[in-house]
């Protein structure tokens, strides 16, 4: 086995130049899919943390007919008892912190001019504690004020639209749980810009107090669960069903990741795209392999006749060629993704930026991240892709008719 | 004495009425007709003729690497003929040795990796392969040259690589297809002693082809070929008394 590896491994190296155009060929392949991949893993991973960071937390905790809810009175199937649930959710382990949120609707105005809004209300002490972070905001965020002032952060969108700045002031309007229509003045302490032109211009942020006198109410939409790690969302939310089952209400849990449907989105773009690159790779390596491949098999005809003459089983010049092409297209996988991680390196650190997605106004960094299950399956494609390419000459060989094999010129 | 009539010695080759006829377009060309050649053990045997007159047919028939359009081949007693394509492979490997006009060795393998072939498919013992190799390439005179792959060896130094390579795993037959055809004077004088010795001194049996007269001055029987036809088959007195000069480190052979 050792020569017969041997014979192979010397085989590659006998007409050099074209070694050397098939291994460029096959790592610039794996190179390729390593550097996309890992730049849509960046971007998968930042969108992962920055989804769940920016305050959609781990886990989330609704009543199991908040799905069902009336879209006018929220609360109405909010949490009632939250506090007991958020101290039983707390005792599990992995958790960092829970933090209570209700999303209403309503108007707001200026005076003279009115637009839709979409709030959420929120415990500004708990969302500090686990870390969520509105990213691109000006000014701070909404705190609790004793004097029954109420503040409030709004998109830029909306800003733009009421024609307000930090310190102006706004009047909020939503229907209370009872269905009257209820209103609450607000300063604007924060104004945020998230990207998302959509979300910034509906976006309006309050305190958890300052909202549940407005809808009148002491209920919550949601508890938002944050752990330590996000590797750990299965398991506490494994550990997590059981303990939900025995409270008053009925509880509905859910992962980060059914909530997040653009994350979702995107990712599957990314996936989709990927995989279309894997198909094109993989059909460029087979094709090229082949043409390649055969004109090695037709060099070598007459030494193959003369294996065969010697009494080599034909089975043998099968697996001679695929060796061949499989030691070739694993040297190619190597100098890939040596080349990927190098080019990686030098793209990490060079400072680009893509320009920004569709739907966002802010430019994206060029990174790519080093994933080693990428590294693994473009290798495996490549392999692959030249052992199957390998599959007919070797057929074409192993079927040589000898005497006509030893004439060949 | 008719050289075919020797029927007291067995024969390790039986050709019977043998024809082979390759297709040309709508029609066919007739490399051998009809022939008929009987080689007992031990003989060293050459296959005369011009060229086209079909003696490397004749030989790739007896090697078990082509067919025979009519007629049927003998080894050792057995019917080719009828053997699976997967006997006759094992068949090859066992009982034939070639050597080949243009040496065919394996470029990428050292001479003596070359000579290793034959024993790695048949599943020879790394040890044993080893020494076998060792005491083949001392046989051809090739010791110290077994490290050199064979773009840095002389013609006459690749085709004893190539001898030593037929004789390495002791078959029965080798088959010399002209092989001083690319060789010099001095390296096809070299080849044919070697060859003669061995033939000698292992008892192996050697049917070449050649139109070398050198090399027929040193064959016991000569068989001529005319058209695909035996037109004469005659005993020559050359059996008798060349140099042993390999005798000694060829008995370690067998």
């Amino acid at each position: 086995m050792g020569k017969f590896l041997l014979l192979a491994f010397r085989n590659i190296f006998r007409n050099r130049r074209r070694t050397l155009m098939t291994l460029m060929m096959v790592g610039g392949g794996v190179t390729g899919l390593l550097l996309a991949g890992g730049y849509f893993a960046f971007m998968t991973h930042g969108l992962r943390e920055d989804t769940i960071n920016s305050g959609l937390g781990h886990l989330q905790i609704f009543t199991a007919d908040h799905f069902n809810r009336d879209e006018v009175r929220v609360l109405d199937t909010g949490i009632a008892n939250w506090r007991d649930v958020a101290a039983t959710v707390k005792s599990a382990d992995h958790v960092r912190g829970v933090a209570p949120r209700i999303d209403f609707y309503g108007m707001v105005s200026n005076g003279t001019k009115a637009a839709g809004f979409m709030g959420s209300a929120v415990d500004p002490d708990a969302e500090k504690s686990l870390g969520f972070i509105a990213h691109g905001l000006t000014g701070r965020e909404p705190e609790g004020k004793p004097a029954g002032e109420v503040e409030a952060m709004i998109g830029a969108g909306l800003a733009k639209s009421m024609n307000v700045k930090l310190g102006d002031g706004l009047t909020i309007l939503a229907m209370t749980s009872d269905g009257a229509l209820n209103g609450v003045d607000v300063q604007i302490v924060g104004i945020i810009n998230s990207g998302i032109a959509e979300l910034d211009a509906r976006t309006l942020r309050i305190t958890l107090p300052a909202a549940q006198r407005l809808l009148q109410s002491d209920r919550v939409t949601n508890l938002v669960v944050g752990l330590d790690s996000t590797a750990n969302t299965d398991a506490v939310y494994d550990e997590l069903i059981p303990r939900l089952k025995n409270l008053p209400q009925q509880m509905t849990l859910k992962k980060w990741i059914d909530l997040a449907t653009y994350y979702k989105q995107v990712s599957t773009l990314f996936n989709g795209i990927f995989l279309f690159m894997g198909i094109i790779v993989f059909f460029m390596v087979l094709m090229s392999s082949v043409n390649t491949l055969l004109m090695a098999m037709m060099e070598r005809t007459r030494e193959i006749g003369t294996m065969l003459a010697m009494g080599t089983p034909r089975i043998w010049v099968v697996a001679l060629f695929m060796l061949e092409a499989t030691l070739l297209g694993a040297m190619g996988a190597v100098l890939g993704v040596a080349a990927g991680n190098l080019f990686g390196i030098l793209l990490n650190s060079s400072g680009l930026h893509m320009p920004p997605p569709p739907g966002y106004t802010v430019a994206v960094p060029f990174k790519v991240l080093h994933v080693p299950a990428l590294m693994i399956g473009s290798s495996i494609l490549v392999v692959f892709s030249l052992a199957l390419a390998s599959i007919l000459p070797a057929i074409r060989a192993s079927r040589l008719q000898i005497a006509e094999a030893l004439a060949h010129v | 004495m008719n050289p075919a009539d020797k029927g007291e010695v067995e024969d390790l080759v039986r050709v019977e009425s043998v024809s082979r006829r390759f297709p040309l377009d709508h029609s066919y060309v007739s490399a051998l007709s009809r022939t008929s050649l009987r080689v007992a053990a031990g003989e060293f045997l050459a296959i005369a003729g011009p060229s086209g007159s079909g003696k490397s047919t004749l030989l790739n028939l007896i090697g078990c690497i082509d067919k025979p359009t009519e007629g049927r081949i003998l080894l050792e007693g057995v019917d080719t003929s009828t053997l699976s394509p997967s006997r006759l492979t094992a068949l090859r490997r066992i009982k034939i040795g070639f050597v080949f006009q243009t040496f065919n060795l394996i470029p990428v393998f050292t001479a003596a990796e070359n000579v290793e072939f034959p024993l790695l498919v048949q599943g020879v013992s790394s040890s044993e392969r080893k020494a076998r190799v060792a005491t083949a390439l001392e046989s051809v005179g090739l010791s110290a040259r077994a490290s050199h792959r064979p773009d840095l060896l002389s013609g006459g130094e690749r085709q004893r690589v190539a001898v030593a390579r037929a004789i390495v795993h002791r078959p029965a037959l080798v088959l010399a297809d002209e092989p001083t055809a690319n060789l010099d004077t001095r390296n096809a004088t070299q080849l044919i002693d070697l060859m003669r010795d061995l033939n000698r001194s292992l008892g192996l049996t050697f049917i070449f082809s050649t139109h070398d007269q050198r090399l027929l001055e040193h064959a016991d029987r000569i068989v001529r070929l005319t058209d695909g036809q035996v037109v004469s088959d005659t005993l020559t007195n050359a059996a008798s008394s060349k140099g042993d000069s390999h005798g000694q480190v060829l008995a370690a052979c067998v």
